[in-house]
């Protein structure tokens, strides 16, 4: 076990993501990357920190102004995300809340070309640095309200959907065929093995953070969607569902509902 | 003078007319143009165009089908194949670059190392599947082959394997070419 231990460290410090374990990390391997201080996460976490405290919206407020400094009031929201939010009325997971906050009450435009700079910019960082905010703490998805109960059971539907040109399901993959590999990637099992608790995760192989609206989304364009009679690769391939889609909330719901008592351990670090 | 006008509005409303009772076919023609779908709107569709089988495979048992016997739902499965002028045995080499290159580390257009080992050579290979080393000496009839590979649900309902000529992904000479790959004697597969 060490010496595997040695061996990702080794290989993440060489700066090479192939040729060690497909596996994902154990929250004690995180630890240790940490403390040798190579966690490429951390600078987006950062990023999104300095943020959190200095970008000011076009009405003069940061994130912190309402959150409070390092973001104190946000601890443990992460852990009970996603969730149904009275001022903006609907169950929101970290990306739309984020989004959200800044056009609600930091006065960003609601406009597309804030969307887009949000998406690309702003969502990542922030997304990591308010999860980290809960670290530490369970997860703990309630389903209290019943646009809650009703995403939760979209979500459920979404999982077990077999559907597009490879006739695939999230749960043919990531449930029933769980801990088998596609060539020598191991196939994970989010809800058996409540992964969730390491999300937002940072991929080696993309070199980027994501949060699981980046990863649904990934897993979307393999099923090889399309609209048309036959599947055409060129013309017809319905790739990834666009961000902020309610799909993809009841999909999250879902996976983090089974997540519940976990303990948050983020960013996360894949392959 | 009437029905003009409400065609030049529906040229102009098109996502009205989407919610509204079936429109005739004068309408529908003039629908066409006037809508494009948004990116939420082409993703959705393609969610919703689930077949009545990938339906009845949605259930939290993934590998059975519900609503429809196994019998019935292998027998609706058969009648989709559709066979190659040729015969069902193609040219074995076309088929290994069909079934993953062993120039491009068994990437191919059916993809097959993904879940499947083969040409013992290929070592990044899935196990979904099983391995198909050796398939040609196992006996198995090359139609039947042909037939799992077109529509893996007329063998196995609900199985992962995609139902690669039932979409396209692989045309039926494809699919004869990889038939030919698995059973020719002279192919990795089986040496």
């Amino acid at each position: 076990m060490k010496s595997k231990k040695f061996l990702i460290g080794l290989a993440l410090v060489g700066g090479v993501a192939v040729g060690f374990s497909a596996d994902v990390p154990t929250p004690d391997q995180v630890k240790q990357l940490k403390e040798m201080g190579i966690l490429p996460s951390d600078v987006i976490v950062d990023e999104g920190n300095d943020y959190f405290h200095n970008l000011k919206g076009p009405n003069g407020k940061t994130c912190a102004s309402c959150h409070g400094q390092d973001g104190a009031k946000l601890v443990g929201a992460y852990a009970k995300m996603p969730r149904y939010y009275k001022d903006i009325d609907k169950v929101a997971d970290i990306d739309i809340r984020i989004k959200a906050c800044m056009t609600k009450y930091m006065g960003f435009p609601k406009d597309k070309k804030f969307k887009k700079k949000f998406t690309k910019k702003y969502r990542v960082p922030l997304a990591g640095y308010v999860a980290t905010l809960s670290n530490g703490m369970k997860i703990n998805v309630t389903l209290d309200d019943p646009q809650e109960k009703e995403m939760y059971e979209f979500g459920k539907k979404l999982w077990y959907q077999r559907v597009g040109g490879r006739d695939l399901s999230c749960a043919i993959c990531h449930e029933v065929y769980a801990g088998y590999r596609i060539r020598l990637q191991k196939l994970g099992a989010p809800v058996r093995d409540k992964l969730y608790a390491h999300w937002p995760a940072y991929r080696f192989s993309k070199d980027k953070l994501w949060t699981m609206e980046d990863r649904i989304r990934g897993c979307y364009k393999s099923y090889f969607l399309y609209l048309g009679k036959k599947w055409d690769k060129k013309k017809d391939w319905v790739k990834k569902p666009p961000y902020y889609m309610k799909e993809l909330v009841a999909l999250e719901l879902f996976m983090k509902k089974a997540a519940n008592g976990a303990t948050v351990e983020v960013p996360g670090l894949l392959r | 003078m009437k029905k003009v006008l409400f065609t030049g509005l529906v040229v102009g409303l098109g996502a009205i007319v989407a919610c509204q009772a079936p429109a005739s076919k004068a309408e529908q023609k003039a629908e066409k143009p006037a809508k494009k779908m948004s990116k939420e709107e082409k993703f959705r569709a393609a969610l919703a165009k689930q077949d009545k089988y990938q339906k009845a495979c949605s259930n939290e048992k993934q590998l059975i089908p519900e609503g429809i016997s196994i019998e019935q739902f292998k027998k609706d499965m058969l009648a989709t194949i559709k066979y190659p002028e040729g015969g069902v045995v193609g040219d074995w080499k076309k088929g290994e670059k069909l079934f993953g290159d062993p120039k491009k580390g068994g990437k191919g257009l059916g993809n097959c190392y993904a879940c499947h080992c083969g040409d013992p050579s290929i070592i990044a290979c899935g196990n979904i599947g099983p391995s198909l080393t050796g398939y040609g000496k196992s006996g198995a009839d090359p139609k039947v082959t042909y037939q799992r590979i077109y529509n893996p649900w007329s063998v196995n309902p609900c199985s992962a394997m995609f139902r690669f000529g039932v979409h396209g992904i692989l045309s039926p000479e494809q699919i004869a070419h990889i038939t030919a790959f698995l059973h020719d004697p002279n192919s990795p597969i089986n040496k």
